[in-house]
């Protein structure tokens, strides 16, 4: 029972990550990247192909991931949303073209890792890092899964205190709520947008060496299954919602670790996802949501 | 009056040109070969060049490729030359019938080489078959692959040689053994579901826990945790490639210690990243680069040659018997005619031959092989033990 909560724990802690930039970017400066799992993918691809080459221990590889998530995301932001932003006629068929263009954006990542790759897995076999297993009584943990669980809390802890104390983290959430009186008050907001977009990537790329970490190996799609995960997590608990985040996430793991542990494994999505649709059915903002208030 | 009898007497002179132009190449391109063959005999290959599957797709072409410039420098079909036509069907459905349908209706085209999804092939074998065009596959091991005289699979079925899994567990003394096994993936699940506890009751031992995941899924931290604490003396890994370094490292952390049998799927590198994690593995395969048959060492030198001393695996070494087994169809119609391929590859599938996986025969359309026991040293594959090839 011990082990399941704390396998758990994990594995909502790396749908946390990943998910929490997702959030962010989506509740403040209204931009749904789907291409937020081909960045996590190639943040973890880079540090393999660097790892290949010399062998580095995992706080590089992280800071690598970080990088390159950072990177490529900001990069989304200047190439394809921030234009798209500007010649969006209205604020709906913005975030429908961004969606479309995250899509279209995230398949040059993919294809290059794929091409790379063989679409065979890839790993860090060559970093120092060892994984070491720790035996607490009938708890079992590993090295990862207390870095994962580690940088999951400070993470969301730094990025909940910025939101809600920091002038920067105020002054995003008020483009948020209104955007083009965020800027008639003097919020930088190309600024906070390619701020967002970078904190968001580089979210994605920890996740993304984390969970490499992890498993031992992830493939060029691997980004893909996460993507879903991390959506449904985020509508769960509530857009732009960090608790909201933490909640979806943790309760989408839990779930899916119960319906593994107790049924046969190929019901877990039927289980999970058919959990948070009847949450959606009696919250439909989810569980954290706020009220969207839009002026005419 | 005078028009509508002019444009009769074009229609008349437009058909009789389209008519002649699809006499002229419906036995394959260029000029005559000798005994019927003309010059060229056009194929298409649908692969899956990029995509999740893209290692079986590119393997496979490489194997192709061998086949096909040692056919053309032996002179095997005379001066007629085999020519392959790629398309990569990314692992799409559509994409893959879509493509069949151009070769249908591209009379130039004289067979296909389909894809190794079962999926894609399933899409592409009633188009192929209703339109009788020969399709040879690999892989593609579902139902719904081979549906009619048309289709054909260079591919054994795994359950055909999956005692070399048996035996081996045998020697080690397995009384339980837990599986785990793609449930979305037909082969895989069949072999879970199906074969595993049949080779069981053959050989001795009990089926202690039997879970499906989800074909997409990547930790494998609970079903490892689980099978760990229940001390099987072996788990049968039936995951799909990128999953199994991720299913035997959980396994690995979790402290499982006993046997680990997987299938083909391990192979092709897939096990690289779980390293040393992984040593001791073994899976029944069609085909080990390490076997001794001659005819394997042929191929693997021939392989090793071309392609800068790189290993052959299996999907390289299917698709180079299917492209031999197309041309030896080919040479025994003595035609690039569609249904006289047919004819030719039902023909030379009655008399079977020698190719990279060893001896090879067919029980009708369906390939079977003897098999090896591969297995993974920490490093790389090794031949564990070997069968009749």
């Amino acid at each position: 029972m011990a082990q399941n909560l704390l396998n758990a724990l994990t594995l909502g802690s790396l749908y946390l990550l990943f998910a929490l930039g997702m959030s962010l970017a989506w509740g403040t400066i209204g931009i749904l990247n789907f291409a937020h799992g081909s960045i996590f993918m190639f943040a973890a691809f880079t540090g393999h192909l660097l790892v290949q080459q010399v062998a580095l221990p995992l706080p590089v590889v992280l800071l690598i991931g970080t990088a390159v998530g950072a990177a490529l995301s900001v990069l989304a932001q200047v190439l394809a949303f921030e234009p798209i932003q500007r010649r969006a006629r209205d604020h709906r068929r913005a975030e429908l073209q961004i969606l479309v263009g995250g899509i279209g954006i995230a398949t040059i990542p993919l294809a290059i890792a794929q091409h790379a790759t063989k679409s065979v897995p890839f790993g860090f076999t060559g970093s120092t890092f060892q994984v070491e297993v720790y035996r607490l009584g009938p708890v079992q943990l590993t090295n990862v899964q207390l870095v994962i669980l580690g940088a999951a809390a400070v993470l969301t802890g730094v990025l909940a205190w910025w939101l809600r104390s920091a002038r920067t983290g105020l002054a995003l959430r008020s483009i948020g709520v209104d955007a083009e009186v965020a800027t008639m008050m003097g919020v930088n907001r190309r600024g906070l947008a390619m701020a967002t977009m970078a904190v968001a990537g580089a979210l994605a790329g920890i996740a993304g060496v984390l969970l490499t970490y992890y498993l031992g190996s992830i493939a060029a799609e691997s980004g893909d299954s996460f993507l879903i995960k991390a959506f449904a997590a985020i509508v769960l608990g509530g857009i732009g919602s960090i608790g909201g985040a933490v909640a979806g996430a943790m309760i989408l793991a839990l779930a899916e670790t119960v319906v593994l542990t107790q049924t046969s494994g190929m019901w877990v999505d039927a289980v999970s996802f058919g959990l948070i649709f009847a949450v959606l059915v009696l919250r439909p903002r989810g569980l954290f949501g706020r009220k969207e208030v839009r002026r005419t | 009056m005078r028009t509508g009898n002019r444009v009769r007497c074009a229609l008349v002179v437009g058909a009789a040109a389209v008519l002649t132009t699809a006499c002229a190449t419906s036995s394959g391109t260029g000029g005559s070969g000798g005994e019927g063959l003309p010059g060229t005999v056009k194929i298409m290959s649908i692969k899956e060049m990029t995509g999740p599957v893209a290692f079986a797709g590119t393997h496979a072409t490489r194997g192709i490729d061998l086949a096909v410039e040692q056919i053309n420098q032996r002179k095997f079909l005379g001066d007629t030359k085999l020519e392959i036509d790629l398309h990569d069907s990314a692992a799409s459905v559509q994409e893959a019938a879509s493509f069949a349908t151009q070769a249908v209706s591209d009379q130039s085209y004289s067979a296909l080489l389909g894809p190794a999804s079962s999926s894609q092939a399933a899409a592409v074998s009633p188009i192929a078959d209703k339109a009788k065009i020969p399709v040879i596959y690999t892989q593609a091991g579902s139902d719904g692959v081979l549906v009619g005289d048309y289709t054909f699979r260079v591919t054994a079925p795994a359950s055909s040689y999956f005692h070399h899994a048996g035996e081996y567990l045998k020697s080690k003394g397995a009384k339980t053994a837990a599986v785990l096994y793609n449930s979305g993936n037909p082969t895989l699940a069949e072999l879970g579901q199906r074969t595993v506890p049949e080779l069981a009751k053959e050989y001795g031992f009990s089926v202690s826990s039997s879970d499906g995941v989800q074909l997409t899924a990547q930790d494998f931290t609970n079903a490892g945790a689980k099978i760990a604490r229940a001390k099987p003396d072996a788990v049968f890994v039936l995951l799909q490639g990128p999953q199994n370094p991720a299913a035997i490292t959980q396994l690995k952390q979790n402290g499982y210690s006993g046997e680990i049998v997987g299938m083909t799927s391990m192979g092709a590198g897939n096990l690289k990243p779980a390293g040393q994690q992984a040593k001791g593995t073994v899976w029944p395969s069609d085909f080990s680069p390490h076997a001794e048959a001659p005819s394997v060492q042929e191929f693997v030198k021939a392989y090793q040659a071309k392609y800068n001393g790189e290993l052959p695996n299996n999907y390289a070494a299917e698709a180079y018997d299917a492209a031999w087994f197309l041309a030896r169809g080919i040479k025994e119609a003595g035609s690039a005619d569609r249904t006289a391929i047919q004819q030719g590859l039902a023909a030379v599938a009655k008399q079977g031959f020698e190719g990279a996986e060893g001896k090879l025969r067919f029980e009708g359309n369906d390939l079977r092989v003897e098999g090896v026991l591969a297995g993974w040293d920490g490093s790389g594959e090794i031949l564990v033990s070997r069968g009749a090839s």
